[in-house]
């Protein structure tokens, strides 16, 4: 027990190190970028001073860090946004828009696994047989398209042609209203996690069903069936669970796209939109936020590996 | 006992039969298991096909990828034959149209109305959606662009393809570099092994665990955005994966007693790494460098739908699809063409890997 606690410690400890250096370096880099933050020419030039001296501009740059980190450490006070909402705090704009962000990826993951899963399993019990085929091609296209390809084919076809569903995000809906304008987005991400869980899952059966407690469950009398779904797929839930964390992250990654095509207000187009319009402050924040995000998926794999498989622990001892 | 007691069981004839055929090397078994895989060959071929229209489609029409011209906005395609079928004949739905004007030459010129559908009334005014050619409304008839043109004008058939040549290019490139760095890295550390390696495999590891957006943005808003670096962006992390399989490589060969063979003789260390144990990987490094492509070229294209792609008057798939993105649906064509091109080139390289994958390595087939 002491020795995961370590283990644990260990690897809590490597992943802050990570973090504290992400936001040291996305710091520097982004303060070093020519011109300032406050160009606008409307700005008299007291304005712009105290505003600079607020912000401790006129410090040298390892002392705003010094404040900077203070600032976030102490008060979780991330900068005030200038440009894109001008004036209010960056964590208060981070709040408002990572429910929304989280909540379509975790949708599309959930709506994934499931879906993939009988998928691979359908491929992995017909081997080399139509299912199959079916499967594996329709895993090669979905493995193989862009996410903002499948984007905007739903958009164009099934919103605008079909007029199924809305085109973009509605935010001034219902609540029900913008849950039914969030299924196209949710959709367009998933094909991806679908089609690598059943991937995965097909090549993973494949291999435990020629096991030799496969043959002794066969042997007890269950049927072909019987066996893969009892045996063989637990087996397969393990290791399944390990590549399915970390794809939260690529997920996050695609909806950075997505809710650019969508307009759905999250991280993803905020992050676009910080960057194209210099606010630094809120470009930092996201990149923090994406990193914490990104470096937790690494840990709980990690943790996960450590906790079932004791020679992992044992290598980081030595 | 005296050896002249013994003789020989089978006679004269000692000599083995001699091979009537000629020996089948390394490359060309893999290539013989390639051929008669279906899938690969006609991808293949279509990674071929799309790499010769990169290299010299632009040079099919007259227009320059960047020639603005201000009269010929946003064109539909047209292509000629193909529009007597009705299949890019420069049609164009003009949704809600007034329909006492159909017969006004000075906004329908003669011939340019093509259909009438879905007529209505709305506010006391009859209006129609009127499908038109519109090279004729616009005056000009004589014009052919085959996959239309964009706001500036610009044809982007021409377009489209420069933009698939600096894809190509910014991907084999960058996987070019990754692979160079990932085999001298992997080969160092996986052939000194012990403390070297475990040194440089926690540098690859703490590069690695860098989230990728945060590293590619921040890499880019640094050094500005541009063609190197794009690439260099998709090189910071991806040298690492080639890294590794290099070293798992290399720890599987090391100790084998050819190896140790050769080490006996004298021959130094670049050489027994270079000569003697990299070539073994050669197929695993192939097919990597094939796998890596696609997912350059979709990372290139991702760059460029956030704005951090190649900068104008460049222009590569990626930033075809975000511009057209934005008019996707009064004007899909822009769309179309783009999506299906990369769409095309990824699931090419992807088939193409699987099968080199599979005849690099039987032993692997099927699996994914």
């Amino acid at each position: 027990m002491f020795a995961i606690g370590k283990y644990v410690a260990g690897r809590f400890a490597a992943m802050c190190l990570t973090l504290f250096l992400i936001v040291t370096v996305s710091f520097f880099v982004i303060r070093l970028m020519p011109g300032s933050v406050y160009e606008d020419p409307e700005l008299p030039q007291s304005v712009i001073e105290a505003l600079e001296d607020k912000m401790h501009l006129n410090d040298p740059l390892i002392k705003q860090y010094y404040y900077y980190l203070k600032g976030v450490v102490l008060d979780g006070d991330f900068g005030i946004s200038v440009s894109i909402e001008p004036s209010v705090p960056v964590f208060k704009i981070l709040t408002r828009r990572i429910p929304i962000s989280l909540c379509i990826n975790l949708a599309s993951l959930i709506l994934a696994l499931p879906l993939g899963i009988a998928a691979g399993t359908l491929a992995a019990m017909k081997k080399n047989k139509l299912p199959d085929h079916v499967v594996s091609f329709l895993v090669v296209i979905c493995i193989s398209l862009p996410s903002f390809v499948f984007a905007s084919l739903l958009q164009y076809f099934v919103a605008f042609k079909l007029g199924w569903l809305p085109i973009i995000y509605s935010p001034t809906a219902q609540t029900m209203e913008k849950a039914v304008s969030l299924v196209l987005p949710v959709l367009a991400l998933s094909f991806w996690p679908i089609a690598t869980v059943a991937r995965y899952l097909r090549g993973e059966l494949i291999e435990t069903v020629n096991s030799e407690f496969m043959l002794l469950a066969r042997t007890k009398g269950l049927s072909r069936v019987q066996a893969i779904v009892r045996h063989a797929f637990r087996n397969s839930c393990l290791p399944l669970a390990n590549i399915i964390i970390p794809m939260f992250t690529n997920i996050l990654g695609g909806s950075l796209v997505i809710e650019k095509i969508f307009s759905v207000p999250g991280v993803g187009g905020l992050m676009i939109d910080a960057i194209n319009a210099r606010d630094h402050a809120l470009t930092i924040a996201v990149l923090i936020f994406y990193s914490i995000i990104s470096l937790l998926t690494i840990f709980i794999v990690d943790i996960s590996y450590g906790i079932i498989d004791p020679r992992v622990r044992m290598g980081a001892k030595k | 006992m005296p050896q002249s007691l013994f003789e020989p069981a089978g006679g004269e004839s000692l000599s083995a039969n001699p091979f009537h055929t000629k020996p089948v090397g390394f490359f060309k078994d893999a290539f013989l298991r390639l051929k008669k895989n279906r899938a690969s060959v006609i991808s293949l071929g279509v990674i071929l096909l799309i790499g010769f229209l990169a290299i010299f489609a632009p040079g099919f029409n007259e227009h320059g990828f960047n020639d603005q011209q201000p009269d010929w906005v946003n064109l539909p395609p047209r292509i000629p034959g193909l529009e007597k079928l009705g299949i890019a004949d420069g049609g164009r739905v003009l949704t809600n149209r007034r329909t006492s004007d159909l017969n006004d030459t000075e906004k329908y010129p003669e011939g340019s109305v093509l259909e009438v559908t879905n007529r209505k009334t709305i506010n006391g005014v009859e209006v129609a959606d009127v499908k038109v050619n519109y090279y004729m409304m616009i005056g000009a008839e004589d014009q052919y662009f085959w996959m239309g043109t964009d706001y500036l004008g610009r044809d982007l058939f021409t377009r489209l393809f420069v933009g698939a040549r600096i894809s190509l290019v910014i991907a084999f490139l960058s996987v070019l570099i990754n692979i160079l760095i990932g085999v001298v890295y992997g080969a160092i550390a996986g052939y000194y092994g012990g403390k070297v390696d475990m040194v440089m495999m926690r540098i690859a590891e703490v590069i690695g665990s860098v989230p990728n957006i945060a590293i590619v943005t921040m890499f880019i808003l640094f050094f500005g955005t541009g063609m190197l670096s794009v690439v260099l962006a998709l090189v910071i992390q991806g040298w690492i994966s080639a890294a590794q399989l290099i070293r798992a490589q290399f720890y599987r060969f090391k100790g084998r007693e050819y190896v140790l063979a050769a080490r006996t003789l004298g021959v130094r260390d670049a050489t027994l790494i270079f000569r003697h144990i990299l070539p073994n990987s050669i197929g695993p490094i192939i097919t990597t460098a094939m796998i890596s492509i696609p997912s350059a070229i979709f990372s290139e294209s991702f760059l460029a739908y956030i704005g951090l792609g190649i900068k104008a008057p460049l222009v590569s798939i990626g930033v075809l699809l975000s511009d057209a993105q934005k008019t996707l649906l009064q004007l899909p064509y822009q769309t179309f063409f783009p999506a299906v091109l990369i769409s095309a080139l990824m699931i090419a390289f992807n088939m193409f890997a699987n099968g080199l994958r599979d005849a690099f390595d039987p032993a692997r087939r099927g699996e994914e």
